[in-house]
């Protein structure tokens, strides 16, 4: 847990990063009254980590203070246009208005693509050391193998098969969101794919793509709630009679942790 | 007589020059200036004023870029047009509408914001014009050809082509400049609406 002289510090670094990263006003930042808290923190600070961290601050005022200098160099220039008239004019132009305006202003490189002797040396090299044609399409010296069998439990050793029947595993899948639905009928999709760790998560939603391809589950999207709902049928659909749309949905890890957190 | 070999050795000094800034001899074009000064003498400058005034008869131009401080070692000369081209012969060269247009938004924002701005802005801001799926690969291209470059902390920046190629005042001035196309300002259902001219068109179905 970061102390109060800590989280002004981290405060402060975090400030300055932003300033840098996203090219905000430097002049927004109070860069006298954080370097007079700094000095008065100074001498209270023993930890290395606590100098470590006053440094790191000291370090992003400076930042800012050079980039109120750019800034400064910045708007004083022929080039300072105010962002929001540009966005204006970006916005209420078509196309072929600002390619236009490119080309007026535009004064293209002119270069030859040439030989170089080093160039020519490399690939007469490459040429005195390539194999002639029927050499480099003879075959593979191989052996003819003849087929064998191979065992179920061989290949799910291999991961090739699983041990247990997929249909089975769609059945425990849709039997599992009925418990979950509940007398509602209906459960958040993102509630009910939710798991302990990312890659059951993403075990979950692959097999919730199958429930809803196979007729074994609806897919409703919210888009004015950014919410997707699933409703589990009392019985399978025959795959002729099911709808099939594709609505790809991503998962990252960063949202799977988002979602976890928000959840507690 | 020592004249003409003065001449003669400065023909053969201008056509090394030629040589050195029109072939590329690197990853990019142009030469920097410690070459020049390598091949052509300490007065590289006054031949290159020469052939400035030589490339004036053919519409081209030495146009020089510094990337740390001005007259340094690493500055690097390029020959350019001399004018612009226009629109239908930039699209000989290649270029699409929408990319030029693309390329124009995300200079001017850049521009309007000191010279960086962060990827994801840009994006967003070409998202309001252009179809998402071209705005990633278009960006992308632009930053391997040297028109925009970007940092590991995901801040683009104006590339060194760019520097090189685009008059950036020229391009803020016109682009303030420019009206609202006609079709535009136009009263809701006024007459005689203006079809889409027959280049963008093209743009659209490509």
């Amino acid at each position: 847990m970061p102390s109060e002289r800590q989280e002004l510090m981290l405060r402060i670094i975090d400030l300055c990063d932003t300033v840098r990263k996203r090219g905000l006003d430097p002049f927004d930042v109070e860069v006298r009254e954080f370097f007079d808290r700094l000095r008065e923190l100074l001498p209270k600070l023993r930890k290395h980590e606590e100098l470590y961290l006053d440094i790191q601050a000291v370090l992003g005022l400076a930042d800012v203070v050079f980039q109120q200098g750019e800034w400064i160099k910045h708007k004083s220039s022929m080039l300072y246009l105010d962002p929001l008239l540009i966005m204006l004019k970006l916005h209420a132009l078509p196309a072929k208005d600002l390619a236009e305006v490119l080309t007026h202003s535009w004064h293209p490189i002119i270069d030859l693509e040439a030989l170089t002797p080093h160039g020519v040396k490399e690939g007469l090299d490459y040429w005195r050391n390539l194999p002639p044609l029927d050499e480099r399409w003879r075959g593979l010296d191989t052996t003819e193998v003849l087929t064998g069998e191979i065992a179920r439990r061989e290949l799910a050793r291999m991961g090739i098969l699983s041990d247990e029947d997929f249909a089975a595993v769609m059945d425990r899948a849709w039997r599992e969101l009925k418990d979950a639905a509940g007398d509602g009928g209906e459960i958040s999709y993102w509630d009910f794919i939710s798991e302990r760790s990312f890659e059951e998560t993403v075990v979950k939603a692959w097999l919730v793509s199958f429930l809803v391809s196979y007729g074994y589950a609806t897919l409703e999207i919210k888009s004015l709630e950014e919410d997707i709902t699933l409703r589990p049928l009392p019985k399978p659909q025959r795959l002729e009679c099911v709808t099939t749309s594709s609505v790809p949905i991503s998962i990252s890890r960063e949202e799977w942790l988002q979602r976890r957190r928000a959840r507690g | 007589m020592a004249e003409e070999h003065d001449i003669v050795e400065l023909r053969e000094k201008l056509a090394r020059a030629t040589q050195l800034l029109l072939f590329r001899h690197h990853m990019r074009p142009g030469t920097k200036a410690w070459e020049l000064r390598h091949a052509l003498g300490r007065d590289y400058k006054q031949i290159l004023k020469l052939l400035d005034a030589e490339l004036e008869k053919l519409g081209l131009t030495v146009k020089h870029t510094s990337e740390g401080e001005e007259g340094s070692e690493s500055d690097r000369y390029f020959v350019t047009l001399r004018g612009h081209p226009t629109l239908t012969e930039a699209r000989t060269f290649g270029w699409r509408i929408d990319d030029m247009g693309m390329l124009t938004a995300a200079l001017a924002y850049i521009l309007s914001k000191g010279g960086k701005a962060p990827l994801k802005e840009v994006e967003r801001m070409l998202q309001e014009k252009f179809p998402r799926w071209r705005i990633e690969s278009t960006i992308d291209r632009f930053i391997r050809r040297g028109y925009l470059s970007e940092d590991d902390e995901g801040l683009l920046y104006i590339g060194w082509r760019a520097r090189a190629e685009v008059d950036q005042k020229t391009l803020l001035g016109l682009l303030l400049g420019k009206e609202k196309p006609a079709e535009e300002r136009k009263p809701e259902g006024g007459e005689g609406e203006a079809e889409p001219s027959g280049e963008v068109a093209e743009e659209e179905k490509a």
